[in-house]
């Protein structure tokens, strides 16, 4: 047998073990329960298992793109702004303060800056004290203090600056960007300033885009993180920014917000060196956009398309196959249950045979000393009790002679018989065997049918073991029914091997209870009246059946009837029946 | 016309003497032996019987040993054998061919029957006897 692991053996324990004390149908329920649970457990998580990866690959798939696009952004952003201060320092350091503080030049300047950069607004020149000297642009903002401002401040605390994006004197969104230069004539510092509106970062930032389903902006992130530039979802620059910005400064920060929305939205964040600006890319369709949508539910569908089909493909399998496993046991089980039976017969007869045959010789003494007995009484003369003697003689060989007729019995169904094989018509020998019950019958009122089948074969049998088999049947037949009833006998083809007789009869019935003794010997239920059965008749009949290689069945319930079915070989197997024989004697 | 002589073999002594006895009663000339030695002995002394019931099943020699022994000496002594063994009738009827026994009866065994039996086994050696076969 190949040896099963062990998880194998625990599913199949529930079917190998009898000794459980639940009923088998239990048993077979919970096995095939088991199985189930099993094979769909085997079938469902690789399922699942794939599904979380595809769920997790497009996820991270999303994350690596949004994490690019936003820097990419960063990157562009960066570019422009580093442009800038790049031609601001330029500008500056290709001329003096004292050229640039003449407004006409810085005009000039100004002019030939904006035809190349048309988002900027205006230029400036501030001196050490913080008031600007020079001014060029569309407002009126000569003289102004600055002094106390971030992009003065700013700039001459670290070289280079870029503000905050801011309405200040201009009332538009703009931001500046100064640097701060050190006049070598007065020896003092001194601060170019530029100021750009803010929709040239808008302008870049649309450009840079990254599909229709995600906002980008930039977020100040000194103080309350305010928009610098303006976006779909929040509004215009200098909206409040609903989102706490990340404390991570390096790289790209994403994560999932509910923020002021009914629905999660995917967030990256990213510092920008050098300016005061985080960039913020939404993408608010990340789980409800149609790319999404479309994946989750094809997902869905295709786990709830397999799992249906799995159930009902695994429940269908389950069911057939403990339904054969449990066909096969029990096919098992009969047929051991017929065997057990069969060789339980086969010893209590050889046991009887026995017994019989050990008796047989002390009874055979018993017998020749009555007879004696009764000899010697009738030639003598009469004498006291000689009467007396005699009759008591008389009920001893009564006895003797009842005892012989059980031994004899018993020794003729265990003895080898000599089966005289002849050619038979099973009809015809049915009607013989009737003719010998036909007046008990007519005498009992009991009316016996004959459904005899149309061109059944000869048979090859024993014509007398024949006769004493149906001779028995019937009279029990007979005796099942007592008074007024009817039996049925039907011959037919059973298969193409063998023939098929039944004896039927509307008598009593045999209760289930002893319906599996009434093949042994000594078990009879005629124990009343003047027909009191030895209990051998069946026990006789099987044996013979058995020999003549055929077979006997029983079929009754209680009230109805009782139908016994008999079913004998066209041709009897002879090297099979020598065999039986054979192992017979050796046996005996 | 002489008494017909009867030879029972058999080892269960009170079964063989009883029935000596019983067979005396109806006119036979029966003598009892309980083993086949002594039978074997007594039927080369030339006491032959006219006919010998011989019981299948005894110790040292059995039935068919003896039977075939009998028939070797003199084939018209007629041998019916008693058994109370049900296997032993088929087991003759195997042997039959050799050495047959006029007839197999089963113990217990009903005097009338047996005596007809004797009768017409001893019809038989008569028979034989008269035609000159064997003696």
């Amino acid at each position: 047998m190949i040896k099963k692991p062990g998880w194998i053996k625990k599913i199949f324990s529930d079917v190998e073990d009898y000794h459980k004390t639940m009923t088998s149908q239990e048993r077979y329920r919970r096995f095939r329960r088991t199985l189930s649970l099993v094979m769909i457990a085997a079938f469902l998580i690789p399922l699942v298992l794939t599904t979380m990866l595809s769920y997790f690959e497009y996820r991270s798939q999303m994350l690596a793109n949004l994490r690019w696009n936003a820097e990419s952004a960063k990157r562009t952003i960066e570019t422009f702004l580093s442009e800038l201060q790049t031609v601001l320092v330029y500008t500056a350091t290709e001329q003096t303060y004292e050229e640039l503080v003449d407004q006409e030049n810085l005009k000039k300047l100004y002019h030939r800056l904006k035809s190349h950069y048309p988002g900027v607004v205006d230029l400036g020149i501030i001196d050490h004290k913080g008031i600007q000297r020079a001014y060029a642009g569309p407002y009126e903002l000569l003289g102004k203090d600055y002094s106390d401002r971030e992009s003065f401040k700013g700039a001459t605390g670290s070289k280079t600056f870029i503000g905050m994006v801011e309405m200040g004197y201009r009332k538009v969104p703009h931001f500046t960007i100064a640097a701060s230069f050190f006049n070598t004539n007065t020896g003092q510092n001194w601060v170019f300033r530029a100021s750009i509106d803010a929709t040239t970062l808008d302008k870049y930032l649309e450009k840079i885009g990254s599909g229709p389903l995600s906002d980008i902006f930039l977020v100040s992130r000194k103080g309350e993180p305010l928009l610098q530039t303006s976006s779909q979802q929040l509004g215009p620059p200098l909206s409040p920014y609903p989102f706490k910005l990340p404390d991570n400064r390096i790289g790209v920060t994403i994560s999932e917000d509910r923020g002021v929305w009914d629905y999660v939205v995917l967030k990256a964040v990213s510092y920008i060196e050098g300016t005061p600006w985080a960039l913020v890319l939404l993408k608010h369709g990340y789980l409800y956009g149609k790319d999404w949508s479309f994946f989750k539910a094809r997902l869905f569908f295709i786990i709830l398309f397999s799992t249906l089909l799995a159930l009902v493909v695994i429940l269908q399998i389950t069911k057939l196959f403990v339904g054969r496993i449990r066909e096969a046991d029990e096919k098992r089980e009969s047929m051991m249950a017929e065997i057990e039976h069969t060789s339980k017969l086969a010893s209590i007869g050889r046991l009887a045979a026995g017994i019989a045959h050990e008796i047989n010789n002390p009874l055979a003494i018993i017998s020749a000393k009555t007879g004696l007995i009764t000899d010697l009484l009738e030639i003598s003369e009469d004498f006291k009790y000689k009467k007396k003697i005699g009759s008591e003689i008389h009920g001893t060989s009564y006895a003797v002679e009842r005892c012989k007729v059980i031994t004899h019995r018993l020794l003729g169904f265990a003895r080898r018989m000599d089966v005289t094989l002849e050619s038979i018509s099973i009809n015809t020998l049915m009607q013989e065997v009737l003719s010998f019950l036909d007046q008990e019958a007519l005498y009992r009122g009991i009316h016996v049918d004959l459904e005899l089948g149309d061109s059944l074969p000869i048979i090859e049998s024993d014509r007398g073991q024949l006769q004493q088999i149906f001779l028995n049947l019937v009279n029990n037949a007979i005796d099942a029914i007592g008074k007024d009833g009817k039996v049925t006998i039907k011959t037919k083809m059973r298969d193409q091997n063998s023939i098929q007789i039944d004896v039927e009869d509307n008598g009593k019935g045999i209760p289930q209870e002893i319906i599996s003794h009434i093949f042994e010997p000594f078990f009879t239920t005629k124990d009343t009246g003047e027909k009191k059965g030895t209990g051998l008749g069946l026990f006789i009949t099987y044996g013979i059946i058995k020999k003549l290689g055929g077979h006997i069945s029983v079929r009754s319930s209680v009230g109805v009837g009782t139908t016994f079915t008999v079913t004998l070989p066209i041709k009897i197997n002879l090297s099979r029946r020598a065999h039986n024989v054979e192992s017979e004697s050796l046996s005996n | 016309m002489s008494k017909v002589k009867v030879l029972v073999i058999d080892d269960e002594i009170e079964f063989a003497t009883t029935l000596a006895e019983r067979l005396n009663i109806r006119g036979f000339e029966t003598t009892a032996c309980f083993c086949t030695e002594d039978a074997m002995a007594l039927i080369h002394a030339k006491d032959i019987p006219d006919v010998v019931l011989l019981d299948l099943k005894m110790p040292r020699m059995d039935g068919m040993e003896t039977l075939e022994e009998i028939k070797k000496y003199n084939p018209t002594i007629e041998v019916i054998m008693l058994t109370g063994h049900g296997g032993g009738i088929p087991l003759i009827g195997a042997a039959r061919e050799k050495y047959s026994p006029f007839d197999c009866i089963m113990k217990p065994a009903d005097i009338n029957e047996l005596t007809t039996k004797i009768n017409q086994a001893m019809a038989k050696r008569q028979t034989a006897i008269n035609k000159g076969e064997g003696e």
